[in-house]
C-alpha cells in the first residue's frame, strides 16, 4: 500500500459493526494486491486470527497447516481453499494463548522451511555418498 | 518430530530415482511430490512462428508437438522468466531461440526430427540451456513430422521458461510413483473385489520393505504413514536429483516468500494507528515479546497486529484471562461476514 493516506485492510472484530467496516473498505479490498491479508474473525488479543494467502494452493496449504499443528501452544489450525477456481488459500490459527496466531504462522513457516532443507541435506548425502546400490529390504 | 527424516536410495539413473523418504509426515511428502511435479521451472517452446508450411499437419498441430519437446534445463537459472525481464517481447536474457529449416526433396518420405533444431540465439554458448533432450540409440530425438517430396517446414521457435502449473509441458517430471502404506493397515484405500483382496490384488514390490500385518491384528488408529517409496522419473530436462533438490528450494522459496509478506503485513499494521482495533488490551502493553528466541521478534520491533505502539495482544502469559474464553465469549465463529467457512 503505496498511499500513506489507505488503511491496510485489518480485520474487523466483533466491537465494530461488520457492515460498517466493509462499506468502508470495500473500495480498498477491490484494489489489495497484498500476498497476505487478515481475515475477520480475529480474536481483540491475537490469539486467534485467519489469514489468506493468495496464489497457493495444498502444497503449501497441507504442509503449513500440519506444521502449525505440530506447535504445542496451538490448539487449532485448519486451512481451505474456499474455491478452486480461486487462487486463495484461508488459514485458521487458534493457539492456547501463550503465543499469538502470527507468531505460531511464523514458526510454522520456519519449522517448514528448516525440516525441508534438512530433507534436501539428506537426499544430497545420500546421493553423494553413492551408497545406494546396495540398498536391500 | 520425534524422529529425523530419512532417505535410503534404492536406484538412480539418468532419468530416475527412486527412493523412501521415511519418518516424515505425509503432507510434507506430499507437497515435495506436488512442486516437483508443477513447480520446478523448466524450458520449453512456447511461441512458435511457422515461417512455411506446406505439411499435412496444420499449423497448430506442429506447435502444440513442439511445446512438448523436452529442452535441456539444467542451467535453467541463468534464465529470467519474460514476465521479469526488461525487454519488451522476449531477449536472449529470458528465451532460447531454435529454428528448424525443412525441405524435403527425396521421393521418399522425410522424417522431421528434433534433433535437427538449431539454437539460433540464448543465453551464453556453453549453458546446457535449449538442446533438445535425445535419448534414442540413433541420436535422432523426436519425430515431428513427416513431409513428402517438395514439403517445407520452417520454423523459428522461442523457448521460454515457466512452471507446469501453467502448462504441463514445463514439467520436470515424466511421472512420479508416490506410494505408502503398500499392505494397506492404514485402510486409507478401499480395494474392489469378488473373493478376497489378497488373491485379486498383486501385491506392491515395495511391501518387501514393510513388515506385513499379522492376521487377526487389531486396526491401529494411531497409526500414521511414516514411509514414502518415491520414485521420480524425469523427461530428461533436468536430472532427477536436481528436481528433488530444486522442488525443496522452491518449496523454501515459498516460504519465505509468505515469511516475507507476513512481515509486511505486521509492520503495515504496526505503522498504522487507526489499525487499534485492540481497545482493552492496552494497558499490558509492557508485556514483552513472549518468543524472545524467535528472530522476528528482534528485528521486527514493534509487531503488533491489532494494537498501537508495541501491544503484544495483551495477555502475554495469561491462558484464558481477559475475558477470553476459548468456545465462548470473544472466540468469533459466527461471523456473519467471513465469506468462507472452514
Amino acid at each position: 500500500m503505496a498511499d500513506t493516506e489507505s488503511k491496510p485492510v485489518i480485520a474487523p472484530t466483533n466491537d465494530i459493526e461488520m457492515n460498517e467496516v466493509n462499506n468502508e473498505e470495500n473500495l480498498e479490498l477491490a484494489v489489495d494486491t497484498s500476498k497476505i491479508q487478515l481475515l475477520p474473525g480475529a480474536t481483540s488479543d491475537g490469539f486467534a486470527a485467519s489469514f489468506q494467502i493468495i496464489d497457493e494452493d495444498h502444497t503449501l496449504g497441507n504442509a503449513l497447516r500440519y506444521m502449525i499443528m505440530k506447535n504445542e501452544d496451538v490448539e487449532f489450525c485448519g486451512y481451505s481453499i474456499p474455491h478452486p477456481s480461486e487462487n486463495k488459500l484461508n488459514i485458521r490459527i487458534q493457539t492456547y494463548g501463550k503465543m499469538t496466531a502470527v507468531e505460531a504462522f511464523h514458526k510454522g513457516l520456519e519449522d517448514l522451511s528448516n525440516l525441508c532443507s534438512h530433507v534436501e541435506e539428506v537426499f544430497s548425502t545420500k546421493v553423494a555418498n553413492k551408497d545406494y546400490s546396495t540398498e536391500e529390504p | 518430530m520425534s524422529k529425523e527424516p530419512q532417505i535410503v536410495i534404492r536406484k538412480a539413473g539418468r532419468d530416475e530415482v527412486d527412493f523412501i523418504l521415511s519418518d516424515v509426515e505425509l503432507s510434507l511428502a506430499n507437497s515435495l511430490r506436488r512442486i516437483m511435479i508443477a513447480e520446478v521451472p523448466t524450458l520449453a517452446i512456447d511461441l512458435v512462428e511457422i515461417q512455411i508450411n506446406t505439411s499435412v499437419l496444420a499449423d497448430e498441430f506442429i506447435a502444440h508437438r513442439l511445446g512438448l519437446i523436452p529442452l535441456d534445463s539444467e542451467d535453467i537459472d541463468e534464465l529470467k522468466y519474460t514476465r521479469d525481464c526488461t525487454c519488451e517481447d522476449h531477449c536472449p536474457k529470458c528465451s532460447v531461440t531454435l529454428e528448424l529449416k525443412a525441405n524435403c526433396e527425396i521421393d521418399e518420405t522425410m522424417n522431421i526430427y528434433s534433433s535437427h533444431f538449431i539454437i539460433t540465439s540464448g543465453v551464453g554458448n556453453n549453458l546446457k540451456l535449449g538442446q533438445p533432450i535425445i535419448r534414442d540409440p540413433m541420436r535422432k530425438g523426436i519425430l515431428i513430422c513427416k513431409l513428402k517430396k517438395h514439403q517445407q517446414l520452417h520454423v523459428k521457435c522461442i523457448a521460454k521458461k515457466g512452471i507446469a502449473k501453467e502448462h504441463a509441458k514445463w514439467s520436470p517430471c515424466s511421472a512420479i510413483g508416490f506410494e505408502y502404506d503398500p499392505y494397506n493397515k492404514l485402510k486409507h484405500t478401499d480395494y474392489w473385489y469378488e473373493e478376497s483382496v489378497e488373491n485379486e490384488w498383486p501385491k506392491s514390490l515395495n511391501s518387501d520393505w514393510e513388515e506385513p500385518p499379522i492376521p487377526g491384528e487389531k486396526f491401529n488408529y494411531n497409526a500414521k504413514p511414516d514411509k514414502f517409496y518415491i520414485n521420480l522419473e524425469t523427461t530428461g530436462v533436468l536430472n532427477p536429483n536436481e528436481v528433488f533438490n530444486k522442488g525443496c528450494n522452491e518449496l523454501q522459496q515459498k516460504l519465505a516468500n509468505v515469511i516475507f509478506e507476513l512481515k509486511k503485513l505486521d509492520q503495515q499494521s504496526n505503522t498504522d494507528d487507526n489499525s487499534n482495533i485492540n481497545g482493552m488490551d492496552s494497558n499490558i502493553n509492557n508485556t514483552h515479546n513472549i518468543n524472545q528466541g524467535d528472530d522476528y521478534s528482534n528485528n521486527m520491533g514493534r509487531r503488533t497486529q491489532y494494537g498501537g505502539g508495541g501491544t503484544q495482544y495483551g495477555g502475554g502469559e495469561t491462558q484464558y484471562g481477559g475475558g477470553y474464553t476459548q468456545y465462548g465469549g470473544t472466540t468469533q465463529y459466527d461471523d456473519r461476514n467471513r465469506p468462507n467457512r472452514w
